[in-house]
């Protein structure tokens, strides 16, 4: 490696995105923009109650041929997750539904038309007869005595259920403090601005289902299709096109998705469906839904001595492919215990099926859920011992002395210095000054700060995965870099490029590894057909993964032109040197061009012993451990919360973050911004509520409520970059942790400003109506406690 | 306005771009949904098609307007402008979109062409917008990778460059 040399395009600079020029040209490529001759668009009939039997199904004379039910789809496989773990129950999540609805929007039949309207318009002719059934409305009404059942033959509503316990007991009656919490998470829909949406057709040249559908897993995609067709996945090609946005949403195989690819396969013809935002909002993978009940003791300077938690997840009607109705819950019990070092804890969790839409990982899985129940309970502790939250979360955090380190749950956090940064992030905020100063603003609102500290683990691998026995295990990522007879590097691998900006930051280290100017360097990423295999861009993994493949295959094909070009300078291939976008031996040089010329063109200028493996390479990649490497961060914010109208507004937000080597700082940045922006929609304003019939309540942009420029503040980030000891370039992920320390950052601090009201905010969204019944009901009780004192005295 | 049946496709004609174009539509069709399928301009992007997320946003007269909440036969004899007709060449970009770039204003790119109509039209109408303006310009889009800071620092910045470039400082 020549790091000396190259700077300003290689590994750690500023670099201008590759992806940006066609977007801003309004000439990027999204599935709804493919244009192919022919092209019949497809509409589906969603079901409008929460629950009922199908008794009966008509299509409209004369139109039979344009609509389908599940039993035209009879050779199609329902999407059936499979997991490892013992007692998970399996769900069959039907393509379209066959003799029950278990969610309002779930797909019951499908339209094709030239257009959507015309296809829209053949969905409102069909006929349906339900038999209504009383739903499941929420994972409590779920475990109830009397409480209907999603799947009859399961004979409960319980997906799974989880309990580890490392012996508590003991340490809970000895300790000097105790505190109780009940913390909950709305339900979330992510809203990517693009939706899903996914376009096949048969290629009769290459034999071959070609679709090209928005995911994050295109290789994924491909097994789970073939696998729902019951085709070999010989003749299924993904190829999927620029992706606007996913955020776990886009790495599910949805129904509508594998209707499509079957319309495509049987009649021989393209077909499109494109989600629209209402589909998006009602009948998309829900997220985020966790109820906590945590009981944590501590010594009497608020040391952890132990944690009991109890945990529902209100996981929907069915498992959804890869990722199960389970991993939520699975996280929930390993990451609970955060960056912290806890001596005892016990976790029970119930992953409990409703009338909902199927529950997805969304941005940081479990974690934002899991940071904001663990952080709201240091600060708890903090009340009850009397103490700064953040000088009780200094002394409970994990110390750099300490690392590597491997907590309760087998944790193995690689590297960095926690306290470190939660007191940076204690003096960015400028806790001092707030403390000195006024509780309250010009305009009567309260004021007040809050700290949330998270561990991100990103990337981690095979037996991880293993243990969960999902339908897929990643072990080696692959990417594929070849030298052209002119001087350029081309990259494939199959990840793909979701927004995060690999197409540049895969650039930049083989820029890295083989000196080729940066603008020479052109990426393809995710087409099966093209690429090697990735399992995809999911768990804060790309750039650890494909990063640390394309680095090893750049390197392998450094090493080949470095010995051609000393075989050309009659030099030791250890004298050759990359530089300023040429090869050096000395004050010699060659271009790029001049290898590739002779290795393809001119083949009488190579050396006698030349590797005939020529100018490109495959290799695969993983990190040395399985277990991944940690990010961490410590967020605080300073808000501002009106006690009149129950409105906060956010003044200030800081952000301290390690993410190991940083491959672009603006992307980093990008990333850890965008995902905060995220993590402020899930503390103050995003949620799906449901009515006692199951049915959704936000159906329009007006009722879920995404953050707005006007309503986010203006982040500032400090960095720390602390390599991680496993993996290249010591690399770590970073693409969720952004949104995961927002909610628990923004109540602590709500619940910081709101103390002298007696208030505590224990829900997100802290939205206006839950913040001001929150102080009617703590005025109330002062008022209650005030009157008995009246009455005693 | 005439009126129109609702079963029969009527002409649509109007400048996009500075180019003459004209197709068939249903009364119903959408703005959005003619100029990306029977058009074929497929910059404008469809991200809500109620009105509120502003992916769609093109120029209509010189307005920043909401193309799905707009009918393609009210744009009959309308001087349309799309993100396709922001770069003064194929291989250029203008000065609002460099100003993107260098700023990192975008990461998936659906959100970016209606930021980018919207910003624009406030630019032309505005050439010395205040950070409060951009602002409210701005609240009429949601983006979801960003955080909208960089796309207010992009603004800004080639807020200050179209206003040295034209003399105004």
């Amino acid at each position: 490696m020549s790091t000396d040399q190259i700077t300003g395009e290689g590994i750690g600079a500023r670099v201008l995105r590759k992806e940006d020029d066609r977007h801003l040209h309004g000439r990027g490529c999204f599935v709804a923009d493919i244009a192919l001759a022919g092209t019949q668009e497809v509409a589906f009939l969603r079901s409008p109650v929460a629950h009922a039997r199908i008794l009966g199904r008509t299509k409209p004379v004369g139109r039979e041929g344009t609509i389908f039910f599940a039993a035209d789809l009879c050779d199609v496989a329902p999407i059936t997750t499979r997991s490892s773990i013992p007692g998970y129950k399996l769900s069959e999540y039907p393509v379209l539904a066959t003799d029950k609805v278990r969610f309002v929007g779930e797909p019951i039949a499908m339209a094709i038309a030239p257009t959507r309207a015309e296809a829209e318009d053949l969905i409102e002719e069909i006929e349906i007869e339900f038999e209504e059934l009383p739903p499941v409305v929420s994972a409590e009404a779920g475990r109830a005595a009397d409480r209907p059942l999603v799947h009859e033959q399961w004979g409960d509503n319980l997906f799974l259920e989880t309990f580890f316990d490392s012996g508590i007991d003991e340490v809970a009656a000895q300790a000097s403090v105790r505190v109780e919490l009940d913390v909950s998470c709305a339900r979330q829909t992510m809203h990517p601005m693009e939706g899903k949406g996914a376009l096949a057709h048969w290629d009769y040249r290459a034999g071959q289902l070609v679709i090209h559908t928005s995911t994050q897993v295109p290789h994924l995609i491909r097994a789970g299709l073939a696998e729902c067709l019951k085709i070999p996945q010989a003749i299924v090609r993904v190829s999927p096109p620029d992706v606007g946005g996913g955020f776990g949403y886009k790495c599910l195989l949805q129904p509508e998705e594998i209707a499509v690819a079957w319309l495509a396969y049987t009649l021989r013809t393209p077909f499109r469906w494109t989600e629209d935002r209402r589909e998006h909002l009602v009948a998309g993978a829900n997220a985020r839904q966790h109820h906590y009940k945590i009981r944590a003791y501590a010594d009497s300077q608020g040391r952890l001595l132990a944690l009991d938690s109890e945990v529902m997840v209100d996981a929907g009607a069915y498992s959804v492919w890869p990722f199960t109705a389970c991993l939520e819950a699975a996280q929930i019990g390993g990451n609970l215990p955060g960056p912290y070092h806890l001596p005892a804890y016990r976790c029970r969790t119930y992953s409990v099926a409703t009338n909902k839409p199927p529950f997805a990982p969304y941005r940081g899985v479990a974690r934002p859920g899991v940071c904001f129940a663990m952080e709201l309970t240091i600060d708890a502790i903090a009340r009850e011992v009397g103490r700064e939250a953040w000088e009780v979360r200094r002394d409970n955090l994990v110390a750099a002395s300490a690392m590597p380190y491997t907590n309760i749950t087998k944790k193995h956090y690689d590297s960095g210095d926690y306290p470190e940064a939660l007191i940076a992030a204690k003096d960015m905020i400028g806790l001092d000054r707030l403390r000195a100063g006024e509780r309250r603003d010009a305009r009567g609102r309260y004021l007040g700060v809050g700290f949330a500290s998270y561990t991100e683990q990103s990337a981690h691998g095979t037996k991880v995965f293993a243990a969960w026995g999902l339908p897929f295990v990643p072990g080696f990522d692959q990417a594929h870099v070849k030298l052209t007879p002119d001087g350029a590097l081309e990259i494939k691998a199959g990840i793909h490029t979701i927004g995060q900006g690999l197409e540049t930051t895969l650039a930049q280290i083989a820029h890295e590894m083989t000196g080729v100017p940066f603008r020479d360097i052109r990426v393809t990423l995710g087409d099966t057909a093209t690429t090697p295999f990735s399992t995809g861009a999911y768990a804060s993994r790309g750039i650890v993964m494909s990063g640390g493949a394309v680095s090893r295959a750049s390197s392998v094909v450094a090493e080949r032109i470095k010995r051609i070009a000393a075989h050309l300078m009659q030099v030791r291939a250890d004298a050759i040197t990359f530089a300023n976008g040429r090869i050096y031996a000395g004050q010699a040089s060659l271009s790029y061009a001049e290898i590739g010329n002779a290795w393809y063109l001119r083949p009488e200028q190579l050396p006698e012993e030349v590797n005939t493996g020529g100018l490109e390479a495959t290799e695969a990649y993983k990190p040395s451990v399985d277990t991944g490497l940690f990010s961490y961060a410590t967020h605080a914010s300073v808000v501002a919360v009106d006690a009149e109208t129950g409105l906060v507004e956010v003044l200030d937000y800081v952000i301290v973050e390690d993410c190991g080597k940083m491959v672009n700082p603006m992307i980093v940045e990008g990333q850890t911004f965008g995902g905060a922006a995220q993590g402020i929609g899930t503390a103050l304003f995003e949620e799906s509520p449901y009515d006692e019939n199951g049915q959704p309540l936000a159906s329009t942009l007006l009722d879920y409520i995404l953050p707005g420029p006007a309503e986010l503040p203006r982040f500032r980030i400090a960095h720390r970059e602390t390599l991680s000891p496993y993996s290249a370039h010591g690399i770590k992920g970073v693409g969720e942790g952004g949104a995961i320390a927002p909610p628990a950052a923004i109540v602590n601090a709500i619940n910081d400003a709101l103390k002298p009201l007696g208030v505590l905010i224990q829900d997100v969204p802290a939205s206006p109506h839950r913040i001001r019944a929150a102080i009617v009901s703590a005025g109330s009780r002062s008022a209650a406690s005030n009157n008995q004192q009246g009455a005693a005295s | 306005m005439p009126r129109l049946s609702a079963a029969r496709r009527h002409t649509a004609a109007f400048t996009l771009n500075g180019r003459v174009v004209e197709g068939e539509a249903e009364p119903r069709m959408l703005l959005s949904d003619f100029l990306r399928h029977v058009i074929g301009a497929t910059g404008t992007h469809v991200g809500c098609e109620h009105g509120v997320c502003g992916a769609c946003t093109v120029q209509i007269d010189g307005e920043p307007s909401r193309s799905c909440l707009t009918l393609a036969l009210q744009a009959d004899g309308a001087d349309i402008r799309t993100v396709e007709g922001l770069a003064p060449a194929p291989d250029r970009l203008s000065v609002l979109q460099e100003s993107f770039r260098t700023h990192f204003g975008l990461q998936c790119g659906f959100c970016t062409p209606g930021i980018l109509m919207s910003l624009d039209a406030l630019f032309s109408r505005a050439p010395d917008a205040t950070e409060q303006q951009i602002r409210e310009q701005l609240s009429g889009h949601l983006c979801r990778c960003t955080g909208y800071a960089p796309i207010m620092r992009a603004a800004l910045a080639a807020a200050e460059q179209l206003r040295r470039e034209s003399g105004h400082a």
